[in-house]
């Protein structure tokens, strides 16, 4: 069955083309690859400097138009919504997490921060060929010694004359050693705390940026994470993004797109673990009968189903209130909890449905286990998101409190004008 | 050079499902375009990257193909016409129609099909386009070598060798499975023509008198294979004692 069907209180036939569009390429480009491109991520040695198929893949969804995706056309984009985006990463995931990833911090992170937070020429210089996929954009806020407490950043940016000397280090970077650009974040004003952190675009090339990619990771073991290590990195003023001392704001903004992209790619990988399973309990018989006569099984597969359902409805709200112009932390940060601790559930059970051949990369379900375990810990763990809730229902943190620049409501006449 | 490009619709694979009574279940069905006429699409793009000019979809099929011809359209190319009709035709009656529809198309030079048709698998379609043209043509073609606006240099990929030929035109290829695979749509083309009007003519407009087509008389499918037998016995020996007199018993020995 069709599960995206049914959908049009939310999504249009502009959509269903998207998707169809998108899993072609997923499919036909990246899934009679993945698992090799999955296991030789898996050895140490073998980086993502050697793995010569990211840079073409991505610049190939760069001429496809996913880059720009839910941008202006004006600014080099599709001129689609952000619902589209969440079609988008849903697609990608459903294939593999690494797919979704070039999308969550090239578009969500990078490329909408910039879009809400850039003055004119940031937009031009940096979106326009970030949105035609000529250059691509990444997104560094956690460090070594901080990750969900990012007030505890270490990095500091010393403003001389007409430039911020940058000096510090971000860890656990999607596409670091790929990225021609980086929305990083730095203290400016270390006393300050939250308050005296300030947010800049970094280019590759920079004398005293490099990168290094990370080895051994449980999951995306086909794509990029590595770091990135910032020595005097002079960089001028006019990349500096927002205001100074901004910089906290614009990174949680940038997570109410990051999330919602994590959240929307999740519910693609709940996807994929339900249509491996269905295939699956179909052929496999026990006792005579197809595995999926059996009850315990139909359970694990009924729930992968009311999970999907309950995060695909979850997301496409977050994406509504998204074009609607409306603050959305709350919704997004519930939809991006549901969805992957849902993702991590269903590919359990679908590994469970699978039996022993689940314990194996013979069928692609291990690796949704694997993949699916990195979302319940980035863009803000499983924790922090309970907390947020439990805090927005007891009134203790405010539903939508005042930012100098919001994500501009979506306008179809305006995105798709030339 | 203005090149027209033969598109048909094919179910996909392992989209066809048989009913419990033995027959298609048409419900089922996903409806894709040919495989290797996604193959020819990809071909006349790519001679229409270097050398500029018209890239027509023509296709012989009902109302519900639109849908593919957008997506060749947002694929690259330039115009497209659908002959519509929903009856069935022999590939020489089907021929007879397309290269009149061909005719229509502003100087044609070049028709590019597939190498044969997933479902009917006849691939006899581009030989009969050339006949009936009387243009020259090529079966095969792994890869475009060399293009004019005259000849074409071209790769056959035989079981054994490969080989170049050049060829003047007007001409008809038909395209194999190479190694260029089809390009994907880029979003803003397939949002482009997503309600894009297809050019439609009916089979009469082209055609005034089709070729006489060969009636199906009867359907016979082939007699069921008896189901093997397992050899029971107490032990090797005399399960091939059994097994030797069944064989003489059948005359096998």
């Amino acid at each position: 069955m069709d599960f995206t069907a049914n959908y049009d209180m939310f999504l249009n036939e502009e959509h269903d083309m998207l998707r169809q569009t998108v899993r072609e390429f997923a499919e036909r480009e990246v899934l009679p690859h993945i698992r090799e491109w999955d296991r030789s991520g898996a050895a140490h040695g073998e980086g993502p400097e050697t793995r010569t198929y990211i840079r073409p893949l991505i610049e190939k969804m760069g001429k496809l138009g996913f880059l720009g995706i839910c941008m202006p056309v004006r600014y080099g984009g599709a001129g689609m919504d952000y619902l589209a985006l969440a079609v988008l990463c849903e697609e990608l995931e459903r294939v593999d997490s690494f797919l979704r990833v070039v999308a969550s911090v090239h578009i969500g992170l990078n490329s909408m921060t910039i879009f809400q937070w850039g003055n004119e020429e940031q937009k031009q210089r940096f979106l326009v060929p970030q949105a035609q996929g000529r250059k691509i954009g990444a997104y560094g806020l956690t460090e070594p010694n901080s990750g969900t407490d990012a007030g505890a950043m270490e990095s500091t940016a010393r403003r001389d004359g007409d430039h911020y000397v940058l000096n510090g280090e971000k860890i656990w970077i999607s596409l670091s050693d790929i990225a021609d650009t980086f929305v990083v974040f730095a203290k400016t004003d270390p006393a300050k705390g939250n308050r005296g952190i300030s947010c800049f675009v970094l280019e590759r090339g920079m004398p005293g940026l490099s990168t290094y990619p990370l080895h051994g990771k449980l999951g995306v073991r086909a794509g990029n994470t590595g770091g990135v290590v910032m020595q005097d990195v002079r960089v001028p003023v006019a990349n500096r993004l927002g205001e100074e001392g901004e910089g906290f704001k614009i990174a949680m903004t940038a997570l109410d797109s990051g999330r919602y992209t994590v959240a929307a790619g999740a519910v693609g990988l709940i996807q994929a673990s339900l249509e491996a399973s269905v295939k699956y309990a179909k052929e496999r018989h026990t006792f005579g009968v197809p595995i999926g006569d059996h009850q315990l099984v139909k359970r694990m597969m009924s729930h992968m189903v009311r999970k999907m359902d309950m995060g695909r409805l979850l997301v496409y709200k977050s994406g509504w209130m998204k074009n609607a112009g409306r603050r959305n932390t709350r919704e997004t940060t519930l939809a991006k909890w549901h969805a992957t601790v849902s993702s991590w559930e269903s590919a359990d059970d679908a590994v469970q449905i699978h039996g022993a051949y689940g314990f194996s990369d013979e069928y692609p379900v291990e690796r949704f286990l694997r993949n699916s375990r990195g979302g319940v810990i980035y863009e803000g763990t499983r924790e922090l998101q309970e907390l947020l809730q439990a805090d927005y229902a007891l009134g203790h943190r405010e539903i939508a409190p005042k930012l100098r620049c919001e994500l501009p409501a979506y306008n179809k006449a305006e995105w798709e004008a030339e | 050079m203005n090149i027209v490009v033969c598109l048909k619709q094919v179910p996909r694979d392992n989209s066809v499902a048989i009913t419990a009574q033995k027959s298609i279940d048409a419900s089922g069905i996903e409806m894709i375009t040919n495989l290797f006429d996604e193959y020819a699409l990809e071909a006349a793009l790519h001679i229409n990257d270097s050398l500029s000019g018209a890239v027509t979809v023509l296709s012989l099929g009902q109302d519900d193909w639109v849908d593919q011809i957008r997506r060749a359209l947002a694929m690259g190319a330039t115009d497209a016409l659908l002959i519509n009709s929903d009856a069935e035709y022999d590939v020489y009656t089907a021929a007879t129609i397309l290269a009149a529809a061909t005719k229509r198309t502003e100087s044609p030079q070049l028709v590019v099909c597939g190498r044969n048709a997933t479902d009917d698998d006849s691939a006899a379609m581009a030989p009969m386009l050339a006949r009936i043209l009387g243009w020259s043509h090529v079966t095969y073609v792994s890869r475009i070598v060399a293009a004019s606006e005259t000849t074409l240099e071209l790769e056959r990929k035989l079981e054994d060798e490969q080989e170049i030929v050049r060829i003047k035109l007007p001409a008809v290829i038909s395209v194999a499975k190479g190694d260029t695979e089809p390009r994907h749509p880029p979003l803003l083309r397939v949002r482009k023509f997503a309600k894009a009007e297809i050019p439609t003519l009916a089979v009469s407009d082209v055609v005034a008198t089709l070729p006489h087509q060969p009636q199906l008389v009867d359907r016979v499918p082939p007699a069921a294979r008896k189901s093997g037998e397992i050899i029971e016995g107490a032990d090797v020996a005399s399960k091939v004692a059994t097994l030797v007199d069944r064989l003489i018993a059948d005359q096998a020995l």
